[in-house]
């Protein structure tokens, strides 16, 4: 990943952080279904493509993931300026760094504790 | 992000772990207090135990209901009248607490006789509320008393009343967040699914989390009733028993105080299927996207960019007088274990302020997980501290005002450190749109009190100026301020009315019409 990707994907990860609370779930099959699906659906929205919710539970994703598409591209005018390649790339990077901040690096005691 | 131990606190050399200062280009994943542990012997703990956990956050906020302790009376009545949880029924659940007020004898010869004779006298006394919650303390569940045994025998006898026990002693936990545990389980086993109300809307909601503190609930009520959504439950301000008996029929969880109520939602989502979204109700912005995701989630977007369009052109310039006056003041975010989260990011964004600290009393590594990502760099996140720490922050850190609980906060004012109350608020509520310049309001009057500004200085010792008059909290505010803000006609101080909740009680909402192809829930 090019420097300017990874920068622009920090910029991402820090409004996530800052803003959402939909990663920090209480244990890491819960984290990682909701990284999994919102992130997918809101790359998808980046791309321009259409998400169809069915099941109440996709669509509890998918409103979450229109609120992030939108604030990204309202925050990150760069985003508009950004090639197919380039935005895969950033959302996968974006993906990989919050699965790595809230599942695989987190130091949170608790995620694996097999009851909730 | 270092670990940070505290002067005061080199004899307890375990409490390194329980601090970190947010470093430039730091993250969570470098350095993370450890949460929910036992305290460690030693350290004088701010934390409240397991049975207030489960009574006073979360079971006594029911408004219909006889909240009773078996146990010491002052297990009940010691932290229960603190509290600021109203509800729309002339606040019952505040006015009366009730307690089996147990002795020594009992100890030695059971009290469960004792607690039937009161259970029986509190409905005698108020024959109007059928249904009652019994909670476990330290007392009766060292002795063995069979509480669930005695609601089930009390309820065969007496067919129209029901009964909740919620077993969850002083000793069963860390501090109350194992009886926000033990309760919101006990509650889904127990209660939720034993009463099927036909439900005749298009969307229903739960709204859990909420203890609607000074009002909350119902501020946030009012949105959800003018975007046309039915909220069957409150889990648990203003709530009402049986609506929460039947949290099973609801479309949608959502979800406030992750840290007291996610396991009831995360079951509810396991056993029933109904999916969990986390909002926040604190700040305009967060508010704003937490109603457009329930409007979305149902398809109904275009109601709640309505409310939020209406309600950021009533109150932002009253927000943004504030924010330019609060701008870069030193706050101390010292809650129990959610608000952390929810304003760290808000207040300074919104408010201006800058957080130079987080702690949480009860809080676990999820909530200093958020909380630390939403502080700036170089805010010291303590978990549960004590309180030589926080005299020792305070010292470090000076911060112009903090918020805290009661008692921490009257330590602050010892050292001339102004405290809003975070748990119970001062003027609130402090959610939704108003209650967040409310929130902006007891801030300003916190820091630029003149009696606060007369209290810095010691008679004893101190030069006491004569020539000066007393000044107001404007003159404090604006002297440094240019006179384009000062004079700014766009922005004003809050104009809305000393209560602003009874008035809710009483509108009239628009009838929206019902979805082309009907789904009922019943
Ligand atoms: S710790 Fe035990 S005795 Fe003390 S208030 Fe809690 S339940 Fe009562």
């Amino acid at each position: 990943m090019s420097n300017d990707i990874q920068n622009k994907v920090e910029e991402l990860v820090n409004y996530i952080m800052k803003k959402c609370l939909w990663q920090f779930h209480s244990r890491t099959w819960d984290r990682k279904r909701q990284n999994d699906n919102i992130l997918g659906m809101t790359a998808q929205l980046i791309y321009g493509g259409d998400v169809k919710p069915a099941t109440p539970e996709e669509k509890c994703y998918w409103a979450d993931a229109v609120c992030l598409a939108d604030a990204f591209r309202n925050r990150f005018g760069w985003l508009a300026d950004m090639d197919r390649a380039d935005k895969e790339a950033l959302m996968t990077g974006l993906k990989e760094r919050i699965d790595f901040l809230t599942v695989t690096g987190s130091l949170n005691l608790e995620l694996t504790d097999v009851h909730y | 992000m270092p670990y940070h131990l505290f002067k005061c606190s080199q004899c307890i050399p375990e409490r390194e772990k329980h601090a970190v200062i947010k470093g430039v280009g730091e993250d969570i994943s470098m350095a993370l207090p450890l949460g929910y542990l036992n305290t460690i012997p030693g350290t004088i703990s701010e934390r409240g135990c397991a049975y207030c956990g489960a009574k006073h956050v979360i079971g006594t906020p029911m408004k219909d209901v006889i909240h009773l302790s078996h146990g010491p009376v002052g297990c009940t009545y010691d932290t229960w009248q603190t509290k600021r949880y109203i509800s729309d029924n002339n606040n019952f659940q505040l006015k009366y607490t009730f307690a089996s007020d147990m002795k020594e004898k009992h100890i030695v010869f059971g009290a469960e006789q004792l607690l039937k004779k009161n259970i029986l006298d509190a409905f005698a006394a108020f024959p109007d509320i059928k249904r009652m919650t019994i909670y476990q303390t330290c007392a009766s569940a060292l002795i063995g008393d069979d509480i669930n045994a005695l609601a089930d025998e009390i309820m065969e006898e007496n067919p129209d009343v029901d009964i909740f026990v919620c077993n969850s002693p002083g000793f069963g936990g860390p501090s109350q967040s194992g009886g926000h545990h033990k309760i919101n389980i006990a509650w889904i086993n127990q209660k939720v699914g034993t009463v099927n109300p036909s439900i005749d809307a298009d969307y229903v909601i739960n709204y859990v989390g909420e203890y609607n503190i000074q009002g909350d609930q119902e501020v946030m009520m009012d949105y959800f009733k003018r975007m046309g959504i039915y909220v069957l439950a409150t889990f648990t301000g203003n709530g009402s028993y049986d609506d929460l008996r039947a949290m099973h029929k609801a479309h949608l969880n959502v979800l406030e105080c992750a840290r007291s109520a996610e396991y009831i939602c995360n079951e509810l989502r396991v056993r029933y299927g109904i999916p969990r979204m986390d909002i926040d109700g604190f700040g305009f912005e967060p508010l704003s996207a937490s109603l457009r995701k329930v409007g979305l989630f149902f398809g109904i977007e275009e109601r709640a960019l309505t409310i939020i369009e209406e309600e950021n052109a009533r109150w932002q310039p009253e927000l943004d007088w504030y924010k330019a006056r609060l701008m870069h003041k030193k706050v101390c975010l010292w809650p129990g274990g959610s608000k952390l989260w929810h304003w760290a990011n808000a207040i300074h964004e919104e408010m201006g302020v800058d957080v130079v600290s987080v702690y949480t009393k009860f809080g676990h590594q999820g909530d200093m997980e958020k909380g630390i990502s939403r502080c700036e760099e170089g805010a010291l996140a303590v978990d549960d501290p004590n309180e030589l720490e926080g005299l020792e922050a305070m010292e470090t850190l000076q911060p112009d005002i903090i918020f805290t609980g009661k008692r921490p906060g009257e330590v602050a004012k010892k050292i001339r450190v102004p405290y809003l109350n975070a748990h119970a608020y001062h003027n609130g509520p402090w959610k939704g749109f108003e209650g967040w310049v409310r929130f902006a309001r007891d801030m300003y009057n916190g820091i630029y009190s003149p009696i606060h500004q007369l209290s810095l200085l010691d008679i004893s010792q101190d030069e006491i100026p004569t020539d000066k008059g007393f000044v107001t909290n404007r003159m404090l505010s604006d002297a440094d301020l240019s006179d384009e803000v000062r004079n700014d006609p766009n922005l004003r101080p809050y104009t809305g009315n000393y209560d602003c909740v009874s008035p809710l009680r009483n509108k009239v909402y628009p009838e929206f019409p019902r979805k082309e192809k009907e789904v009922s829930v019943a």
